[in-house]
Order: C-alpha cells, then structure tokens, then sequence
C-alpha cells in the first residue's frame, strides 16, 4: 500500500459538484467491493488500507459498503468541518455508539432519550472539569511512581501490558475513588477485561448474541456494579465523601430530583473508563516508542524535563505546562497513531455536502488516520515531527485537521485529561528510566482502539533512584 | 481586544475560569458566559492563556 503518493487534498470533481443529482445518490464506491457483504470484510480485519484506498481513488467523499450499510468517508478539514459541525438532530451518534449498550447498560447516555441523555452528560462533566482536573494530576504522579517502585535496576516488561496496567490505576483511582483503588485485586482486572472482551467487530452485527464473548461480559458487569454498590453502601452509611467521581454521581439529581440508580452509576463510570482507558493507555505506548526511535528529539524532551523538574520536584499542574516539547511528542504519536482510526456518526434526518444529499439511514464517517496522513494539511505527514505543532508552524491550528479527539459538540470531553495524564506520566518515567525497544517491524492492532500489538517487549535501565524522579 | 466564542464547539469544561476567572463564568448547566466580551489589555495574558489551553479551541481573540 503507498501511503505517500498523494498530492493535496483531492476535492469532488467539479461534475459532482452540481446540485441536479438524483436524491439518494452517493459519492464513488471504493473498489474492492463483493455482492452482498460489500466492504465488510475487509472491513472488519484489515480496516486501514481500505480507508486510504478509499480516499486515493475518490478524494473528500467516498463511499464503503459495509454488509447492508452504506459509510460515506469525508476526508479534508472542510469535509470534516462540515461533519463535525452537524447538530445531532442531522447527524447523531448515537447509532454509532449502539454497540456499547450491553457494557454502559440500558438508558444510560447513548441508549437514554435526548432529555435524559443532555441530564446525565450534565453530571458527568464536572468531573472532567477544571477544578477537579487540577486535582488530577498528582493522583497520576503517584500511581505512576508507585508503579515503577517495583522496577529494578534493569530488566524487560511488556510495554502494552504496563501502560494497560497503569492507566487502568489511574483512571479508576480519579473516577471510582481512593477506597476502590485500593481495594483493587486480580478479579477487577479480569472483569474489565471481561467487558472489553465483550465488544467485538461482531457487536456491530448484533450487540447481543448467544457467543461465550458476550455472556461473561453481561456477567462481568453484573459483578461490577456489586462491586462499585459496597463502596456506595459504605460511603452511604458511614457518612464518608470521596474526592472523586462517584461521590459526583451520588451526589447529582435529575431535574426531577431522583437520584441515579446503581445501575446508572455503574453505567456512567463505565462510560469514562472505556472512553478514556485503553485509548490513553495505548497513546503512552505509542510516544513511549515513538521517543525512542527519534533519540535526537527525546534529548531535548530530556533537557526539557530536567529543567522544569531538578531532583524531586511534584509534578503540577501549572509545570505541565511548561513542558511544550513534551506535548508535541505526545500529540505528534496521536497524529500519527490515532487510537481511534474511525468516527461515526449517522443521517437522522437529509444533509447535502458537496452536491450530494445523503439521507437517514445512511452512516457519515471520519478517519483521523486518513486525515492525518494528507499532504495538503501536513508537511511531510510521515515523518514523526513534533515541531509541526510548535511556534511558527503550528499545523494543528486550523479547526478540524488534528481530529484524535473527533470535534464540534462531540468532541471527547476527556482531551485535557488524557493530554495531562500522559504529559504526567512521561515527566515521571523518562527522568527515571532509559529504554530500548526489542521489537521490529511495530505492527499496529487494529481493534476498536489501535495499540502496537502484544507482544512489545521493552528493556528498561534505571537512571536515578525511587523519589529521586 | 474582543473575545469570540464558537459555539458549536463549547462544550463548558471550564478551563478558561481557571485561567481568567474575571472574565469567564461556566454555570451550573455548562453554559459558557463570557462576563467581559471586551477586556482591558491588562487582561491580555490571561485571555490568551485561557484560549490556548481551551480543550476545543472555542475561543478566539480578535485584536
């Protein structure tokens, strides 16, 4: 597959561009396609190349047929402007998100009414919001330290099984609590995977099936919510409050005055914990190996880092600001190995772009993966360069070209948070420890979140003793 | 100065109330209210400061 042929952004054919079109028609088809299940395949099992060829046969607008399902791509910051711009009432999520209702449970967010979805969105931004998230940032530092307290003085780990590992730690320490933290044991790890488990490129044929997959992860859920109700029990009768996200949920009403049901809580925490779990956890990997590749970049990362951290110093949230070189590694591994390598949404009611009208029914898709890699919107988009996002360059300064995050009002509400989370771990790991990768070729998996494939062994080399970093 | 904001992109995480809480307020809705759409060029540091870290660059300054 050529990645790098490409010129600028191809637009729609002047031809295409004339409004007389049969209603219902839609962009070209990628090639490719057989009868009856189109795209689907490939689609399933080996989803990027299909993507790219969509978009060098066809430009700004293509279109995958995927079983009975028409996906029409929009590549380019104007197509995805007008994509990402769309309000819910012509282009919704939801649909989209349909999969994820056994695991977020019945009525919870995508799966509520609008009215109550808007309710239940409500309560779940204060804990992404500033104040809380300045709270944040120490919690990742500790979890981050305790982690490597375990380390040697050299040794190998599997990198993709750390950073699953760690951010699993610092996502349910910020969201579900101290006490849950704690309490945490082989079981909450096998549940969750469990429930990961559970959501496979079969989910988008049926969400429920009679498949061994799909029954441990309706059981999973089933004992987590147990499992996060003791610790409402406990706080309930005990009087105790949390600094943290479940005390927020406890503690929120609906505009009726109810209060969310178990059920709800453990829903909504889920929705956190898989919005913002694996998809950090492999975006630590993927900078992890990225820096190491590119030991001329992650010496200025170094210098930086031992500037704004001399021996023992916290790591704040105002110092994480300071560390700019560090952030453009970060958002540089994002551009390049975008977790998520599909956004979709579907036509609830009939929107024209680019002289074609799509109608309900039809699914609008965006590809960071694809939009990260055009020309026209990049210098050199192959290369790993995190000075396109520093002073004077600034490529992602333009609305809806660095989409990892999607954009408009879906945009994932946990950017800041990832974004520190990250910067904290690397301010912590790289003063105190040097790596080298014993994999190559890195070949990326493709599942519903895109992470270097398992097995990725690393060798690490402590550089300075425990509280010295 | 003029503060802009996109509305199709706020999405009322509040960081700008951290970074000038003189001028922006996020209520319990999460709707954004901008208190000085014009402020003083004392307040430039801080206004851009809010702008650059908005997590959906929603705001722009004009001037």
């Amino acid at each position: 597959m050529s990645l790098q042929t490409n010129g600028a952004v191809k637009k729609v054919p002047e031809k295409a561009r004339t409004p007389k079109k049969p209603q219902g028609r839609l962009p070209g088809v990628a090639s490719g396609a057989y009868p009856l299940v189109g795209h689907g395949i490939e689609f399933a099992t080996n989803c990027l190349p299909l993507l790219w060829r969509a978009y060098e046969e066809h430009g700004e607008l293509a279109t995958l047929k995927v079983f009975n399902k028409n996906i029409v791509l929009f590549t380019g910051p104007e197509a995805q402007e007008a994509m990402y711009r769309q309000p819910d009432e012509i282009l919704s999520p939801n649909e989209a998100y349909e999969i994820m209702v056994p695991v977020f449970g019945k009525d919870v967010v995508y799966d509520a009414p609008p009215e109550r979805m808007n309710e239940q969105m409500a309560m779940l931004r204060p804990a992404l919001q500033d104040k809380r998230m300045r709270t944040y940032g120490e919690i990742v530092a500790l979890e981050t330290r305790r982690a490597l307290s375990e380390w040697g003085a050299e040794g190998e780990i599997d990198l993709v099984e750390f950073c699953a590992a760690l951010t699993n730690y610092t996502s349910t320490h910020c969201l579900i609590g101290r006490e849950f933290r704690e309490r945490m044991s082989d079981e909450f790890s096998k549940v969750y995977y469990d429930l990961e488990r559970g959501i496979t490129p079969a989910s988008y044929i049926h969400a429920n099936l009679p498949l061994p997959s799909m029954i441990r992860r309706d059981r999973a859920r089933e004992r987590l919510m147990g499992m996060i109700g003791e610790i409402v029990d406990e706080r309930t009768k005990s009087g105790t409050q949390g600094e943290d996200f479940l005390q927020t949920l406890m503690d929120a009403r609906y505009k009726d005055g109810s209060a969310l049901s178990r059920h709800e809580i453990t829903g909504m925490l889920l929705a956190a914990m898989f919005a913002g779990h694996h998809t950090s956890s492999v975006t630590v990997a993927w900078a992890l190996i990225e820096l190491v590749k590119h030991p001329d970049y992650l010496d200025r990362v170094l210098a930086e880092l031992d500037s704004v951290y001399p021996e023992g110093t916290d790591v704040t949230f105002q110092s994480l600001r300071q560390i700019p070189l560090t952030e453009y590694a970060v958002k540089e591994a994002l551009r390049l190995h975008s977790p998520l390598w599909i956004l979709m949404r579907a036509v609830v009611s009939t929107f024209e772009y680019g002289g074609y009208t799509f109608e309900p029914g039809t699914w609008i898709a965006n590809s960071p993966w694809v939009s990260h890699r055009l020309p026209g919107v990049f210098t050199n988009p192959m290369a790993f360069d995190p000075d396109r996002f520093g002073p004077g360059r600034e490529e992602d300064k333009k609305q809806f070209t660095f989409v990892s995050f999607g954009g408009g009002r879906h945009k994932c509400l946990g950017n800041a948070f990832a974004l520190l989370q990250v910067k904290t771990i690397f301010a912590i790991l790289l003063r105190g420890f040097s790596f080298e990768l014993l994999h190559n070729p890195i070949i990326p998996e493709s599942g519903l979140v895109m992470g270097p494939k398992k097995p990725f062994r690393v060798r690490y080399k402590r550089l300075r003793p425990n509280g010295a970093f | 100065m003029k503060i802009v904001i996109d509305w199709d992109l706020c999405q009322g995480h509040a960081n700008c109330t951290g970074d000038a809480p003189e001028v922006f307020f996020v209520d319990d809705d999460g709707k954004l209210h901008v208190k000085i759409p014009e402020p003083e060029e004392s307040m430039r540091d801080m206004v851009e400061l809010a702008a650059s870290y908005c997590p959906t660059n929603a705001i722009t300054i004009e001037g």
